[in-house]
């Protein structure tokens, strides 16, 4: 049972196992005790080293959301194909994607330009609100595939960032 | 008995007022023209008195709890406000059809539309709040203000209205500085310039004017006090038709993002006896000057000195009215409902004890760490919290869409305890019980603000948001935790087709093992 997330921009390799009555998570090569229980779909009871901890989970496909502790973390499962791939985006090919339905009111950056991590990429307005899109990398813009005033939907990938 | 009630918990309630409702001149039916956790509210309110409560609702909100708890419901549109909940002519269509006798407005929408009110009263249905006259008086700024300094309510020191430049420059120096030039027709932050000092101010003046003009397309300016470190401080109001009007004390609503609550409390941990009671009264100073009927607040901006000043007067059910509620065990819903009704408050304000502290956390669908982006889409799954003195106003369900054409607020979660301490713990572990998968929430954020050393000493003020980024995002993560849970989803779903061909692995079988109730067999 190993699996495979990216995780805030890391893999980690995690494989859940069971000797004489123990379970155990192996993280990176790394063993770690654990008991849990399935409360119903969606929840679980995991103690860790004697901590309780309720935990929400969601699966769609690749995507799993986790909920824990009033935070929702997002990670993608990679298959081992997937992984030899994605070793490149893993060095920072990043898609800014408009996060909801939305207007682009605003290009920061256009092709070419050099970008830092945390920089403001794209402005996009939904819902009456405007909200800056930043770069998590450093890198440049490799393309742009919008321009100001286009109605995008949730998930249109804007423009690219690579560390390249 | 009333006044026992008023003193009396809050849970205990419903049970008193349901014989005293029954022998009075009660509606039959209500429309509620509103939806979300506000339409429940009122809903529930109206169940208690035993009124039929009728629900109307856009094409967005035919799943919504509102609508499943409602005695009658009736489709009035699409989902655009502008096309269902804003649409007068259909409001009034659906009272008269239904038969219902009164409307109450909740907020937003047409809770403050004079013509609404009007209208109302022309069709012979009963508007659950102030006369249209109030709440045109309180619904312009200047005119509110006039109101308020005839009441001998403090204002902040400015100019009434648009000046020249000339006039601007002599004010600034005469009120003091820093001072605030603000557009007249201004909003948003836009045309507003903050001034520290005299030989800054030409210039700032020329620069709020040109993104005033470029902005509303009206250049015209005013000047006023620029209030450092202000905290928000409101005082909750209701008055009868004979005009009894009492004040609840105050909510302190400092914690604010894009001019928006999103932590509230009762009473504030900043105001003294004596400036309570300073409030108390100037509040409905001015609702009497407005022959104010029904539930009311009077906003006031407070500096450091606890000098406080007139903002506005909301002239409808607050969203943050639970936490009023919480330490006077009074039923501001249902006042407003039985006020209506021509009924009499039997209660003074010597009658009305304040006891112990509330608080209140808006749990919104939206993301903190991209500047409190709205999030969107289903609520996959949701668990609420529980427990003595933690109430969950709210209309979500594992399941509900949370949809973009109206506030993305989930949920108001209010908690009572004997102290502000004491409620800040209870919060932070009722936060800490709320689960909700498929939309990003500020429930994580809520949770590091109730941690926070600052707001534990309600050392808060409008900007105390801006002054603490760095509880916008969880900061380090702990990641074996999150990793764990999210194998454990892919392989409980895995399961189901995996079962025929490899290892069948089910969690009740590890469980057993794991329990010793059968043999292991391995993983």
């Amino acid at each position: 049972m190993t699996h495979t997330f990216r995780f805030q921009g890391q893999i980690y390799k995690i494989e859940l196992m069971e000797n004489e009555g123990q379970v155990k998570a192996e993280i990176n090569g790394e063993e770690i005790p654990l008991e849990f229980q399935k409360i119903e779909d969606n929840l679980y009871l995991v103690l860790l080293n004697g901590r309780s901890l309720i935990i929400g989970v969601l699966k769609n496909q690749q995507h799993v959301q986790v909920f824990l502790d009033g935070d929702l973390f997002e990670l993608e499962s990679i298959s081992e194909r997937e992984k030899r791939q994605s070793s490149q985006l893993s060095l920072g090919v990043q898609e800014i994607k408009s996060p909801m339905p939305s207007r682009v009111v605003k290009m920061l950056k256009k092709e070419g330009d050099e970008v830092k991590s945390d920089d403001g990429l794209v402005v996009v307005e939904a819902m009456k609100m405007e909200s800056e899109l930043k770069s998590s990398i450093n890198g440049k813009v490799t393309s742009v595939m919008v321009s100001e005033g286009d109605v995008v939907e949730a998930g249109t990938v804007l423009l690219v960032v690579s560390s390249e | 008995m009333e006044r026992g009630r008023l003193t009396r918990l809050r849970s205990t309630e419903t049970f008193h007022s349901k014989d005293k409702a029954r022998s009075s001149k009660v509606f039959n039916k209500i429309l509620i023209a509103n939806r979300g956790e506000i339409a429940v509210r009122i809903i529930r309110a109206c169940k208690e008195l035993g009124v039929t409560a009728v629900a109307v609702y856009s094409d967005a909100d035919r799943r919504s709890l509102h609508v499943a708890l409602a005695d009658e419901a009736y489709y009035i549109g699409g989902s655009p406000p502008g096309e269902s909940y804003l649409v007068i002519d259909k409001i009034i269509e659906v009272a008269k059809r239904s038969g219902a006798e009164a409307i109450h407005p909740g907020f937003g929408f047409l809770s403050e539309n004079e013509d609404f009110a009007k209208r109302c009263e022309r069709e012979g249905i009963t508007f659950i709040g102030p006369s249209a006259e109030a709440i045109r008086l309180m619904g312009d700024k200047i005119t509110a203000r006039k109101i308020a300094q005839e009441a001998k309510v403090p204002l902040v020191p400015g100019s009434e209205g648009a000046v020249s430049d000339v006039e601007a420059s002599v004010l600034a120096s005469k009120i003091g500085y820093p001072v605030m030039i603000k557009a007249s027709a201004g909003g948003g932050g836009k045309g507003m310039r903050l001034v520290k000092s005299k030989d800054e101010f030409e210039s700032s003046l020329r620069m709020a004017r040109s993104e005033a003009r470029s902005a509303f397309g009206d250049d015209s300016v005013f000047v006023e006090r620029f209030i450092e470190q202000p905290r928000h401080i409101e005082i909750q109001i209701i008055a009868d038709s004979q005009g009894n009007t009492v004040h609840l004390f105050e909510r302190e609503c400092s914690i604010q993002r894009r001019h928006q609550k999103v932590i509230e409390e009762a009473p504030s941990s900043a105001i003294s006896a004596r400036t309570r009671k300073r409030m108390g009264e100037v509040a409905v100073r001015i609702a009497k000057a407005v022959n104010y009927q029904g539930a009311g607040t009077i906003e006031f901006i407070m500096d450091q000195k606890h000098n406080f000043y007139f903002l506005e007067m909301n002239t409808r059910v607050q969203v943050e009215h639970p936490v009023t509620e919480m330490i006077t065990g009074f039923d501001i819903v249902k006042w407003m409902i039985r006020i209506a009704t021509g009924e009499r408050l039997p209660f003074k304000q010597t009658d009305i004890k304040m006891k112990g502290h509330a608080l209140e956390c808006r749990v919104y669908a939206e993301d903190p760490a991209t500047n409190f982006m709205p999030s969107p889409g289903v609520l996959e799954y949701v668990k609420a919290p529980s427990g003595p003195g933690i109430r969950d106003d709210s209309s979500i369900y594992s399941g509900c869409e949370i949809t973009p054409y109206y506030d993305p607020m989930l949920s108001k979660l209010i908690v009572w305890a004997d102290t502000r301490e004491d409620a800040i713990y209870k919060m932070g572990s009722a936060l800490r019980e709320y689960i909700v998968l498929g939309v990003k929430t500020n429930i994580g954020f809520l949770i590091r603000v109730m941690r926070d050393e600052e707001f534990r000493q309600g050392d808060i003020d409008t900007r105390y948001i801006e002054r603490h980024p760095e509880l916008l995002s969880p900061g380090e993560v702990e990641v074996e935790p999150v990793l764990i849970a999210a194998s454990l989803a892919m392989h409980d779903s895995n399961d189901a087709k995996e079962k025929s061909t490899t290892q069948p692995v089910s969690n009740w079988k590890l469980y057993g093992r794991r329990i010793g109730v059968c043999g292991s067999s391995g993983l």
